[in-house]
């Protein structure tokens, strides 16, 4: 295997429904990611591609094949491993935000570091802050933040676990056409400065042209591959 | 359906978790409120038919009324119904004592006398024997056949010369073992011939009169109206006879309905508290919901009838099963009273029939009218809150209001490093009016629970026994005033010759295991302000002087001054019926010693609070010597035997003899108050905590509904914890964690709360006597079944919580929106 592989599906298969309305969602799919790389998944709405991402993410288990994340087959670790894996290994970026409403800037931030038991870096915190332009809003509560803002506490927090993949679902659905370029831009920025390798979902053609690689999904199947 | 009420049905069916709940709170509810007022009923209801089934009925007797006073009388508008007695002569036997009396149908009715075949008699040669009388007379009869009675009639002062007669017997009365054994009968003749034989102006009647209010379920003041109508018709009250067991019997302590009452409204409070929570707990998710509505154009009528029928289907399923299971426990409580009533007699043993020949209703129509009554009002006002709440939603606020994003601070300082501790305390912390409502509305059963247990573990069966007796047997006269029958134990009478000598104390000191016998003396006193009621001065043994002068609550005295005659310790209980008497008041009493009255000032030189065994109900204290130096007497009221062993079956059964030789004692003994108490107290436990625990499964439901909301309005949240990384083992501990907060607090505010407000609630019982309570004890053994029970139901609610959250998948609860 090449030790520069980071992700790698195996004939990856997960059906909902079945008989006249089973839904291929990821049907026989192969795939390999590089470390280090920015993969933007692109495809039409219903196509597959969010549920491809669960299960690169471990947040729902496939039918058939495997997922292996820096040479961990995840779906062979039990629920609890998995949960870990997921807190050190990946960085989740959603469409909506999901952060805590009841946890500040700060705390959802190091959320997944407080989980793993793991000593806050303060300064690499305040570093990644600061490079998404929150430094000042440390203290500052969800409800309070404009959707950028919400989307860039989200990208720390992906960032902050030193994740080996990050892996983001539409991260900028919810955002005018600005913000959405601001908040790409500085996920790409972040995960070329940290080194860290970004796998994003998008239909937006001109955020995917911002990716090393672009990979089609149609009907569950991956219909082409593009290298910028 | 209208489509208010269509939608509050689907609502009920898609919140039902929470609905579920608050079916649970209001069936237990519906379960209480009809189970306390039955059960009550109920043993009044049994109390009642036994009684009527064997005693007389009759509430009084006036004697020898005259003609004209006995038609008067009998309209008085108190008198409900009556019979009409005379006692018109004896038969003239050498064998048997026959009385010759008439009793009209009402009258025999009232005695429990009527023939057992036959009729009343009615015409002038017509008569009621038994079969013992014939005997007697030394014939033989049936009904239609003619005897000859030898007989004498009561004309002026006394009975007339012997007449005889040839009667047909009308009717058979049925002979008692007791009137067989001692040879006295009675029988019945008419009116016609009890006129015929007695001159108009010498004929006297008994008036056997039941006076208006015997159903009343209370009935103080019945002997009032029979003393106020012999007033109102110049009899003297002293001659009427109260029929003591009947009323006794039938009396119902006039706190029983308060009581009643009042544990009626704990339950509904207990109702609103949990049923307003639970839907004070989810109300954030719901205005959402209501707001959509409203937005559709749904007026505030509308939305308050959605939420009131949504109450109402839940209730609709939740009161008929509560009903159904409050039936069973009815029909359980009371079939179980018999196995609890340990009493022994006649009394007991008739209620024990009563209930297991199922001859008392123990169901009642309006019972559960009234269960179904107050239920319905309970939900409707716990719903009034969340009615107003609710309809009164703005539509864009409500729009805008998303479930899990409350309006929180702005900024807020944090923590810089994050455990699953602190994830569980900023929770708690964001919702601390939820918190707090939750474990207040719990904490208040806590601390009920507490108090009770505090009363109840104050009054051990062994404690209760040792203060309500002292020693192993008490030695009293059999005391009875106005019996015409038993003049000899009148207590005037009794002091003159008393039972209570010396050589009986003598006789039991010489016992096998006997210790002492300490003496006990009386002497009855009677003030102008006691208006009719007498006291006595109680005269205690210098053995006692230790705990006369230890209990004193007021005031100071030594034993050796109580000695001088002159000062007494007033029980703390007189202070309840005459709170003018204090420390330093002088009070003039009439002393009665055997047939002769004086008067003598006597000072109250401090209040005390003492157990029944040492104060025999008579509040007067003073050392022994100096009531015994005021009386010319002997004035021993109790002997009280101090024995080695206070279950020494040998020595119980010399003393018994002793007593029953004498046939003018009494005696009570440890080991009887012991079995009593231990039996009530495992009857009143029993039903305190069955009620209490309802009431605590109630406001569990809070407890469930809280977690099961907690869980429900962060399932996105918690779904994005896991997402980043919080494995199943973490969500579980900081769901514990949660309701150990819970858990915690509520033991915290229950047990701590109950504690204090037992320890006054003690004391309170102590003064007022409740249970025999003397001593502080504190309920360690509620507080650890509550604490525990707590741990145990938070716990497994934890679990199941946790597990439930499983049902979904993880990516669902990542994606979900309300």
């Amino acid at each position: 295997m090449n030790t520069d592989i980071i992700l790698q599906l195996e004939d990856l298969v997960k059906y909902y429904g079945s008989g006249e309305s089973l839904v291929r969602a990821v049907d026989h799919t192969s795939l390999q990611v590089e470390r280090g790389r920015f993969t933007a998944i692109v495809g039409r709405s219903g196509s597959g591609k969010s549920t491809l991402l669960h299960l690169i993410g471990g947040l729902d288990r496939p039918d058939e094949g495997r997922v292996i994340i820096d040479g961990t087959d995840i779906f062979s670790l039990k629920n609890d491993q998995l949960a870990q894996f997921r807190r050190k290994k990946i960085g989740f970026v959603f469409q909506d935000y999901n952060l805590i409403p009841s946890l500040n800037v700060w705390e959802n931030v190091v959320l997944p570091l407080g989980l793993d038991s793991r000593k806050v870096d303060t300064a690499q915190i305040n570093e990644i802050l600061r490079k998404i332009g929150l430094e000042d809003k440390k203290n500052a509560m969800p409800s309070v933040l404009s959707g950028g803002q919400k989307q860039r506490t989200a990208i720390a927090r992906a960032l902050a676990s030193k994740p080996a993949i990050i892996l983001a679902d539409e991260p900028t659905g919810n955002l005018d056409s600005q913000t959405e370029l601001d908040v790409v831009s500085l996920l790409k920025s972040c995960v070329q400065e940290f080194g860290q390798t970004l796998v994003m979902i998008t239909h937006d053609e001109t955020i995917a042209q911002m990716a090393d690689r672009i990979i089609e999904i149609e009907d569950g199947r991956i219909g082409g591959k593009v290298e910028n | 359906m209208k489509m208010t009420t269509q939608i509050a049905f689907d609502n009920m069916k898609y919140h039902r978790s929470r609905n579920i709940l608050i079916g649970i709170a209001i069936m237990l509810t519906t379960l209480l409120l009809f189970v306390v007022p039955s059960v009550g009923k109920s043993m009044i209801d049994t109390q009642n038919t036994a009684v009527n089934k064997y005693y007389p009925t009759w509430h009084a007797i006036y004697p020898n009324v005259d003609t004209d006073t006995m038609q008067k009388l009998v309209l008085h508008h108190d008198i409900e119904r009556y019979g009409l007695m005379i006692n018109v002569g004896e038969m003239m036997l050498e064998n048997a004592d026959v009385s010759l009396v008439y009793l009209d149908g009402n009258a025999a009715d009232l005695y429990r006398v009527l023939p057992e075949r036959g009729c009343i008699p009615t015409q002038a040669d017509e008569i009621v024997v038994s079969q013992g009388i014939l005997e007697a007379l030394g014939q033989q009869a049936d009904i239609g056949d003619s005897i000859t009675v030898p007989y004498q009639i009561y004309r002026g002062a006394g009975l007339d010369y012997m007449q005889e007669k040839e009667f047909r017997v009308c009717g058979f009365l049925e002979d008692t073992d007791l009137s067989r054994e001692q040879k006295v009968y009675t029988a019945f003749v008419s009116e016609a011939f009890a006129k015929n034989e007695i001159p108009q102006e010498q004929l006297e009647y008994r008036i056997l009169a039941q006076v208006t209010g015997r159903d009343s379920v209370i009935t103080t003041g019945i002997e009032e109206r029979i003393r106020n109508i012999a007033r109102q018709f110049g009899i003297d009250e002293k001659t009427v006879r109260i029929n003591d067991e009947y009323l006794a019997a039938n009396y119902v302590d006039p706190s029983t309905v308060p009581m009643i009452a009042g544990l009626m409204l704990i339950i509904v409070a207990a109702g609103i508290i949990t049923i307003y929570s639970i839907y004070y707990v989810s109300m954030n998710q719901r205005v959402r919901e209501f707001g959509r509505i409203k937005a559709i154009g749904a007026t505030r009528h509308q939305l308050r009838q959605i939420v009131l029928w949504e109450g109402l289907w839940v209730a609709a399923i939740a009161i008929p099963t509560g009903l159904l299971l409050g039936t069973a426990a009815v029909r359980l409580i009371m079939t179980s009273l018999v196995r609890f009533m340990a009493g022994d007699g006649f009394y007991f043993n008739a209620l024990r029939e009563v209930i297991a020949n199922g001859e008392a209703p123990m169901l009642y129509v309006w019972a559960y009218a009234l269960a179904v009554l107050i239920t319905l009002c309970t939900v409707y006002l716990s719903l009034l809150k969340p009615m107003r709440t609710l309809s009164s939603v703005s539509e864009i606020e409500a729009m805008r209001c998303h479930s899990t994003a409350k309006k929180t601070k702005s900024v807020r300082a944090g923590y810089t490093n994050l455990t699953i501790g602190r994830l569980t305390m900023r929770n708690l912390a964001d919702n601390k009016k939820k918190s707090a409502v939750t474990i207040v509305s719990m904490a208040i059963t806590g601390v009920l629970i507490m108090v009770v247990a505090t009363v109840l573990s104050c009054a051990t069966p062994r404690q209760c026994a040792d203060n309500s007796i002292l020693g192993a047997y008490e030695i009293s006269p059999v005391i009875e005033e106005n019996n015409k029958e038993h003049p000899e134990r009148a207590w005037s009478e009794i002091q003159q010759n008393n039972p209570l000598n010396d050589t009986l104390k003598e006789q039991i000191e010489r016992l096998d295991g006997v210790e002492r016998v300490d003496v006990f003396s009386e002497l009855r006193v009677t003030a102008d302000m006691m208006g009719e009621d007498w006291n006595y001065l109680n005269g205690i043994p210098e053995a006692y002087a230790d705990e006369l002068e230890h209990n004193i609550i007021k005031g100071t005295v030594t034993y050796e001054e109580l000695k001088s005659g002159d000062k007494v310790i007033m029980d703390n209980v007189m202070n309840y019926w005459y709170p003018e008497l204090d420390v330093g008041t002088k009070v003039n009493l009439t002393v009665h010693d055997g047939e002769r009255t004086f008067e003598k000032e006597f000072e109250i030189a401090a209040i005390g609070n003492y157990r029944s065994g040492l104060s025999n109900y008579a509040y007067f204290y003073m050392a022994k010597e100096a009531v015994d130096a005021l009386s010319a007497y002997n004035s021993s009221g109790y002997f009280h035997v101090i024995a080695d062993k206070k279950d020494d079956a040998e020595l119980s059964q010399s003393i018994e003899e002793l007593v029953l030789s004498s046939g003018r004692l009494e005696m009570r003994t440890w080991q009887q108050q012991y079995a009593q108490w231990k039996n009530n107290m495992t009857m009143t436990s029993t039903a305190c905590y069955v009620f209490l625990g309802i009431l605590g499964a109630i406001s569990v439901m809070n407890l469930v509904n809280t977690m099961i909301n907690s869980v429900h309005v962060r399932r996105k949240e918690l779904g994005m914890m896991q997402a980043v990384g919080m494995s199943d083992r973490q969500l579980m501990k900081m769901l514990q964690m949660e309701g150990l907060f819970y858990t915690l607090g509520t033991l915290v505010v229950s047990v701590g709360a109950g504690s204090l407000i037992g320890y006054p609630v003690f004391l309170y019982a102590k003064a007022s006597k409740m249970l025999e309570i003397t001593t502080y004890h504190y309920p360690f053994a509620a507080a650890v079944i509550v604490s525990a029970t707590l741990f145990a139901v938070q716990a497994l609610l934890a679990f199941a919580v946790a597990k439930s959250v499983h049902r979904d998948a993880l990516i669902d609860r990542v994606r979900f929106q309300e």
